[in-house]
């Protein structure tokens, strides 16, 4: 990461290092932006993550909303999932997440909800945007300022939903691992040993603000670190890492090997189609190519988006809720539409676990019984205006496969895939290049060295 | 003339909440503070004010994003602030509230580790940092908490005001007692002070902090209608008046007649002078008659430009042990803290009515007798040169001092006028000897003025 002015400001909301390029006048201005956007009567429900300057952050928050003649909600430290959540439970107007997710906790950011408890749809992003750019506030005078309140019972409900879906008596058969990696999935977890006495050792489970045990990311890295080589001498049946928001999950089996994090939406895919919701798959062009193998197993129809929040939430927005089994991405990130669309990583654990009973079968078994695909991931520094020839020469050099140029470029042969495509957050061109059975190495060092030499 | 709806300057900033005071500009200003003041405990409280929440927040985010932690007090009455601020070694207070503006207005009051306005030359170096928005931005691992401590500032102030009255003797006598809290910051522990700590009856009006302010915030004679109903339905021996913030206090006789409040602060001084040895301050245009009593008690008068700040940085430097400001309502004791305090005020008044057995009317009747006559006009640049010009050509003979506009001591009397540090206007006062010379100089100024 370059030391530079690290903030970054998008339709996914705001982002950055604290005190190193984010600072309290943009989290006043984007809050005021989203008070002024914001329609409807209903308060606008809060939460945040652990990090020390989330105190800062939500007092900024607080005070822009109030001004903008919204009443708050503030629920503290939860994850975004129960904050989602908790915007429905309570007719709100909208909320604001504030949390930085799986980036290190120097980082934080805000995540804005609508009325729904999802994000922002492009539209609306844009024209938060907007407002935020030109600073037309709406600040109230006042009389018509909105008051805060303070509200810790959002968890229950959010449990209620979870018990209605899946079978806690059941699951409570099973034992697994958890590293919190100090974030909000504790406080999650601790209850829900308390009211279904689920079989759940945490790790890391200490609430922290300034220093987490490690970095929060969810791949196998981080879950080799500390809670895979516990699973086995434990005797646990799996192992899971939440992120500091919990609203995803890696994996380890019970032997103590880490799951590909692109592994988590075919199992959960596995679990959910089967089960009477709908058929519709949809996910990102960066996606294994499991994905495809599992929803044709189940009779299902794959859809893919390009990478991105905004364009899944676009995409889910153009369907029924009930004609829709999963939506997800290669990053741990699932959602279902029992539980409104959000990315939740309580919830996934929660499928595997249940997949786990159903099949009867330990974890590793499972995970092995599935076709086995090899990814490949590289990233090359951008070089923005030679992007375009550079996508037309690769289409050019592989025009025997199917091509799909909706984000950057994507060609797929049977068994074999690549997507070359420019990073939304980052100025990065990233490779993906995927084939069933052995690494596609040949293909993927050609890509790498095609693009290389356009930058 | 211009709409003065915000103000930003050396005494902090001072707005129409809304279109003017936001709460970025809030945010940014105690960002500078924090800036200032440095990493360490700040503590932050508010009058009332419906605005006073939002405003707490923005300011909240900024004190923390320099790296400061914050010791919320809540709903508190600037003084109690100060005294806790000073007490507690923190590195400097804010206090949310526009004192005895209407309520679509509010403010930040701003105070240094000892619980005092900053000094001139602080307060132009915070003002720089606001101006150049070179802020501290405290990294995670730098950000300070919120603490909540609202208990100890009320016992903290209540104490040390009792420490200089003879508390016994006040609750011995049981004072029929009646206040009026605006339903401000002080409401609540106004109550508390009268009733528990001086063993008063009380009859209170207006003391529920989550209502918005019944009349106009300046306790005066023609805004305390209500005491003055209060006091004669509940055979009531004394009336206090509070503003939002809890600094001003305003007195009602037994008959109900508020008292002017010069008459006011001439009483305290009297009271404090037979407690305490040592000189008295207060501002150009408050009343003779507290150089009377100083003198009576063989101590001095100091007179200073009016404004707070400037009456306290004087009584610091002649280690005065009272003094004020007459026509405000001000009331500064130092062995409280040095700031306007309105429950100073209400202990020596029920103190010196114990120790004579008078009633306050009879305490009044005793002051030396001056006749006063204010008032004001809107401020326009450039007008007041002139009128002070005039105004010492008019009266050859008087002593002049112009630390603070102009105040002209004439041999029964004198007349001041002065731009307003805090709203567009000029003010005049008059004070003389006689109903007839207080009268005729006071339309020499009017004549002049308009």
């Amino acid at each position: 990461m370059t030391a530079g002015n690290q903030l970054r400001i998008s339709q996914v909301g705001l982002r950055g290092v604290v005190g190193r390029g984010l600072e309290a006048s943009h989290v006043i201005d984007f809050a005021s932006a989203f008070g002024t956007f914001l329609e409807g009567a209903g308060p606008v429900v809060l939460g945040r993550d652990p990090r020390a300057s989330g105190t800062m952050m939500r007092e900024g928050v607080v005070a822009a909303l109030l001004a903008t003649g919204h009443d708050v909600l503030d629920l503290g430290i939860v994850s975004t999932p129960v904050l989602q959540h908790a915007i429905r439970a309570r007719d709100a107007a909208g909320g604001i997440s504030i949390g930085a997710s799986h980036n290190a906790a120097e980082w934080n950011a805000l995540k804005f909800f609508a009325a729904r408890g999802t994000y922002l749809s492009t539209a609306e992003a844009s024209e938060l945007l907007d407002i935020y750019n030109l600073r037309k506030f709406h600040f109230r005078e006042y009389r018509e300022l909105g008051t805060l309140r303070h509200d810790h019972t959002a968890l229950d409900p959010y449990l209620d939903e979870l018990a209605d879906f899946y079978d806690m008596t059941a699951l409570g058969k099973l034992k697994a691992v958890v590293d919190c990696c100090n974030g909000t999935s504790s406080l999650i977890l601790r209850r829900m040993r308390e009211r279904f006495g689920l079989n759940l050792i945490l790790i890391n489970e200490q609430i922290e603000g300034v220093s987490f045990a490690h970095e929060p990311a969810i791949n196998p890295r981080t879950v080799s670190l500390q809670l895979a080589p516990l699973v086995a001498p434990l005797g646990a049946d799996a192992g899971f890492l939440f992120d500091i928001d919990s609203d995803r999950v890696a994996i380890a089996t019970e032997r103590g090997d880490a799951v590909s994090e692109e592994m988590v939406l075919p199992m959960l895919a596995d679990y959910l189609l089967p089960r009477g919701f709908g058929k519709l798959v949809i996910t990102n062009l960066s996606t294994t190519a499991l994905i495809d193998e599992i929803a044709a197993r189940h009779n299902g129809k794959l859809i893919r988006v390009p990478v991105g929040r905004q364009a899944s939430m676009d995409a889910l927005a153009t369907y029924r809720p009930e004609q829709i089994s999963i939506a997800g991405e290669g990053t741990g990130a699932v959602m279902m539409p029992q539980f409104r669309f959000v990315y939740d990583g309580i919830a996934s654990m929660l499928a595997v676990l249940s997949l786990r009973l159903e099949r009867g079968l330990p974890l590793s078994e499972i995970v092995s019984g599935y076709p086995r695909y090899s990814i490949l991931k590289g990233e090359v520094p951008l070089v923005a205006h030679r992007i375009p020839h550079l996508l037309m020469e690769l289409q050019r050099t592989y025009s025997d496969g199917v091509a799909d140029v909706r984000d950057g470029l994507r060609v797929a042969w049977p068994g074999r895939w690549f997507h070359v495509r420019v990073s939304q957050t980052e100025p990065l061109v990233r490779v993906i290049c995927e084939q069933r059975g052995d690494p596609p190495t040949a293909l993927f060092e050609a890509l790498m060295e095609q693009v290389r030499s356009m930058a | 003339m211009r709409e003065h709806n915000l103000k930003i300057g050396v005494s902090g900033i001072r707005g129409v909440v809304g279109e003017f005071l936001t709460p970025s500009l809030a945010c940014a200003f105690a960002r500078a503070f924090g800036t200032f003041v440095g990493a360490g405990r700040v503590v932050l409280g508010r009058d009332t004010r419906q605005s006073g929440q939002m405003l707490q927040h923005a300011v909240s985010c900024g004190l923390l994003s320099a790296g400061c932690g914050v010791v919320d007090v809540g709903i508190q009455p600037t003084p109690t602030l100060q005294v806790y601020v000073g007490a507690t070694r923190a590195r400097g207070g804010i206090s949310i509230t526009a004192s005895h503006n209407p309520p679509e207005y509010n403010a930040l009051k701003l105070f240094n580790g000892e619980g005092l306005f900053f000094n001139h030359y602080e307060r132009r170096e915070l003002l720089d940092l606001y101006y150049q928005s070179s802020f501290h931005n405290a990294a995670n691992a730098e950000i300070g908490r919120i603490t909540r401590d609202e208990e100890t500032p009320r016992r903290m102030h209540i104490e040390r005001v009792l420490r200089h009255v003879d508390a016994e003797r006040i609750r011995a006598r049981r004072f029929r007692t009646a206040l009026d809290g605006v339903n401000g910051a002080g409401s609540q522990l106004s109550c508390q002070f009268l009733e528990r700590s001086l063993g008063c009856r009380l009859s209170a009006i207006s003391v529920d902090p989550t209502k918005p302010f019944p009349r106009e915030a300046e306790p005066r004679p023609d805004t305390l209608g209500e005491l003055r109903d209060l006091v004669r339905r509940e055979n009531a021996e004394i009336g206090f008046g509070q503003d939002p913030d809890g600094d001003r206090l305003a007195v009602a006789d037994e008959t109900g007649r508020i008292l002017d409040n010069d008459d006011v602060l001439a009483l305290v001084v009297d009271a404090v002078l037979a407690r305490l040895p040592g000189d008295v301050v207060v501002n150009l245009s408050s009343s003779s008659s507290i150089d009377d009593i100083a003198a009576a008690h063989g101590r001095r008068c100091y007179r200073t430009p009016v404004g707070e700040a400037n009456v306290v940085e004087m009584m610091r430097a002649v280690k005065a042990v009272i003094g004020g400001e007459g026509s405000n309502g001000g009331i500064i004791f130092p062995a409280v803290q040095y700031c306007r305090d309105s429950y100073t005020g209400m202990a020596f008044l029920l103190d010196l009515m114990e120790r004579t057995g008078l009633p306050v009317s009879a305490l009044a009747a005793r002051l030396p007798k001056y006749y006063r006559r204010s008032g004001k006009v809107a401020f326009e640049h450039g007008r007041l040169g002139p009128i002070m010009q005039a105004l010492e050509e008019q009266f050859p003979e008087a002593a002049a001092d112009r630390s603070d506009g102009l105040k002209l001591t004439v041999a029964d009397g004198w007349i001041a006028v002065r731009a307003s540090n805090t709203e567009p206007l000029m003010r005049m006062a008059v004070e003389a000897k006689s109903e007839e010379a207080a009268e005729s100089m006071y339309r020499e100024v009017v004549k002049l003025v308009s």
